[in-house]
């Protein structure tokens, strides 16, 4: 008995799907995984023309880039400083809110919620020149305290309409048991809600986390030499440093590597968390 | 009775705003606020290189717009930047979310590697582009054009190959986005509404136009508005590898409003161009809701 030709055809398009899927995986991973590459070379390799793929790999950089005289360990710890503050505020104030605006009847909630949404289409450049003028004055330019206050501007109407996304989620007769239970407004909120959305405060976190690190106008403008966050030491580091590329490959992997474990650890949370912004609205980036 | 529910609706009324207040307190601070100076700030003329110019000056600055030729040159690079880049996330990532669906096994290995630009800094991304991929005589994408016998092109150097670069830039760090809300979309749906159209014969473009088109509709539609708004106001990629040149070849609307204020100081028509900026993304933010809602009817 011959092969059948329609599983001969369908193995045939299956290779061909599975050509095509590598060389677009290898397109899109490409400058990621040069960058990698880059970072192992040493400061004459790099400089070779045409590129070398193959040489003998050096760990140097990483090591400048950490505790030599390249060291971002500075500029990464004011990063982790500024987004684990402007995080645990921004769960702070959207997680009540949006638990009043999903479950609770409100006066004017729909005025409120377009009002919500509507902060969060403000382009950063209508906040950074204002913000430069006022923290000027008060002297809040290059501080923690004015960094977060600005990094809420972003963070806190997005993570609302996440919140409010999960909350509504949560099954009504969850609450009612609970106030049969002679529970008042805030003890349902505590002991029922919010371990039930959990997994939504999760996302959010990783979130207002991931877009605090990562951003730059607000943190080039209205920080300085004292609060310094990794993205503008990268920016800085290119305009002083002009060639010195595999420092600069293996400070920035540094710099993300947070974000890269993230991404990778919680991916499934962030496809979810882009889906649920994506279906109610939300989203910023 | 009555009086005892109407105690607590007004019970919850109370607890909800008590709730809401410290969160709408912060924003009006942090964002109104602000803004609210910006606008004030677009009526005066506040330049730090000749603060003796300084005071109020009415519509000057809007009015100075409509005669700056670097403003509309902005506009147009807006235009050009926000449309090209949007279109090719959609149509990039929506051919890849139908490819990868075809495949039936290793989808996760997509997902991670498409994980991988949306989490990395935009900073970051344009510093990456602008040294390891396109310096001249060092960039990879540098060598390979060189290689293939195109002779060197100085890509962020000369201004047309400079727009597209940043346009390429933008759409290699979100093209995954498009991707990753169009795939989950596209694997919600109902294996036998496909079932129903093959047993029809529909070919496969009829089954994709007819079919799958119209029930992802909604996922295009937010990929649409989402990466439209961003777009409108992106600024580190393009600021880290051009600096919005060569001259102003690559200075978006967002960026020009940046240097205006920061580099030549004059805060006042920086500030009035900002204003500019946010009624455009509140237009265009608008006018894309209004037609999600009147597709869905």
């Amino acid at each position: 008995m011959a092969a059948n030709p329609h599983i001969a055809a369908r193995r045939r398009r299956n290779v061909l799907l599975y050509v095509a899927s590598a060389v677009i995986l290898v397109v899109w991973a490409f400058p990621i995984l040069w960058a990698v590459l880059v970072s192992l070379k040493s400061e004459t390799e790099v400089l070779a023309y045409p590129p070398r793929a193959i040489f003998e790999p050096t760990l140097r950089n990483y090591v400048d880039a950490l505790v030599g005289g390249f060291s971002i360990l500075k500029s990464f710890t004011t990063s982790f400083i500024i987004s684990t503050a402007t995080t645990v505020l921004t769960i702070l104030f959207a997680v009540p809110a949006a638990y009043a605006f999903a479950r609770l009847r409100l006066p004017g909630k729909r005025t409120i919620g377009f009002y919500t949404l509507v902060t969060q289409m403000i382009p950063p450049v209508g906040l950074v020149i204002p913000y430069f003028l006022i923290l000027n004055r008060i002297g809040w330019l290059d501080t923690y305290q004015g960094m977060v206050t600005v990094f809420l501007t972003f963070s806190l109407p997005f993570a609302i309409w996440l919140m409010v996304s999960y909350m509504e989620d949560i099954p009504k007769e969850m609450e009612e048991a609970a106030f049969l239970d002679k529970a008042n407004r805030f003890q349902a909120l505590w002991h029922i809600i919010l371990p039930q959305v959990r997994g939504g405060i999760a996302v959010t976190v990783i979130f207002v986390f991931l877009n605090a690190w990562n951003e730059f106008l607000f943190a080039v403008q209205l920080g300085g030499n004292k609060v310094r966050p990794v993205t503008v030491a990268m920016y800085n580091f290119v305009s002083v440093e002009q060639t010195l590329w595999a420092k600069l490959a293996a400070a920035a992997l540094i710099a993300m590597l947070p974000m890269i474990v993230i991404g990778i650890a919680a991916q499934k949370q962030i496809v979810k968390g882009l889906t649920v912004g994506a279906v109610k609205g939300g989203g910023r980036r | 009775m009555a009086s005892r529910t109407a105690r607590l609706f007004d019970k919850e009324q109370n607890f909800a705003m008590l709730m809401v207040a410290p969160a709408i307190i912060v924003l009006v601070v942090t964002t109104t606020f602000p803004l609210a100076f910006l606008l004030w700030n677009s009526f005066h003329s506040i330049n730090l290189a000749m603060p003796y110019m300084n005071g109020f000056v009415g519509f000057d600055n809007y009015a100075a717009m409509f005669h700056d030729g670097e403003f509309w040159h902005s506009l147009w690079l807006t235009a050009i930047y926000t449309v090209s880049t949007v279109a090719l996330q959609l149509v990039i990532g929506l051919g890849l979310a139908l490819l990868v669906m075809q495949i039936p096994a290793g989808q996760w290995l997509f997902r991670i590697v498409a994980i991988l630009p949306i989490v990395l800094a935009p900073v970051v991304v344009g510093l990456f582009w602008r040294t390891l991929m396109l310096a001249p005589n060092f960039g990879v994408i540098d060598f390979a054009v060189k290689a293939l016998g195109f002779g060197a092109i100085n890509w962020l150097g000369s201004p047309t190959s400079a727009l597209v670069s940043v346009i390429v830039i933008h759409t290699w760090q979100w093209t995954p986005f498009a991707f990753l809300v169009l795939l989950a979309s596209l694997a919600s749906l109902p294996p036998d509404v496909y079932e129903a159209a093959r047993i029809d014969r529909a070919n496969a473009v009829n089954r994709f136009i007819h079919i799958t088109l119209p029930l992802i509709r909604p996922a295009i539609v937010i990929v649409v508005i989402m990466r439209s708004m961003i777009a409108l106001s992106a600024f580190a990629a393009i600021f880290a590898a051009t600096g919005g040149g060569p001259g102003t070849a690559t200075e978006i609307l967002n960026l020009y409003a940046y240097r205006t204020s920061f580099v030549k100081l004059d805060f006042g028509y920086g500030s009035a161009l900002a204003v500019a900026l946010l009624l455009i993304t509140l237009v265009v933010s608008s006018i894309l809701f209004v037609m999600r809602t009147a597709r869905s009817r």
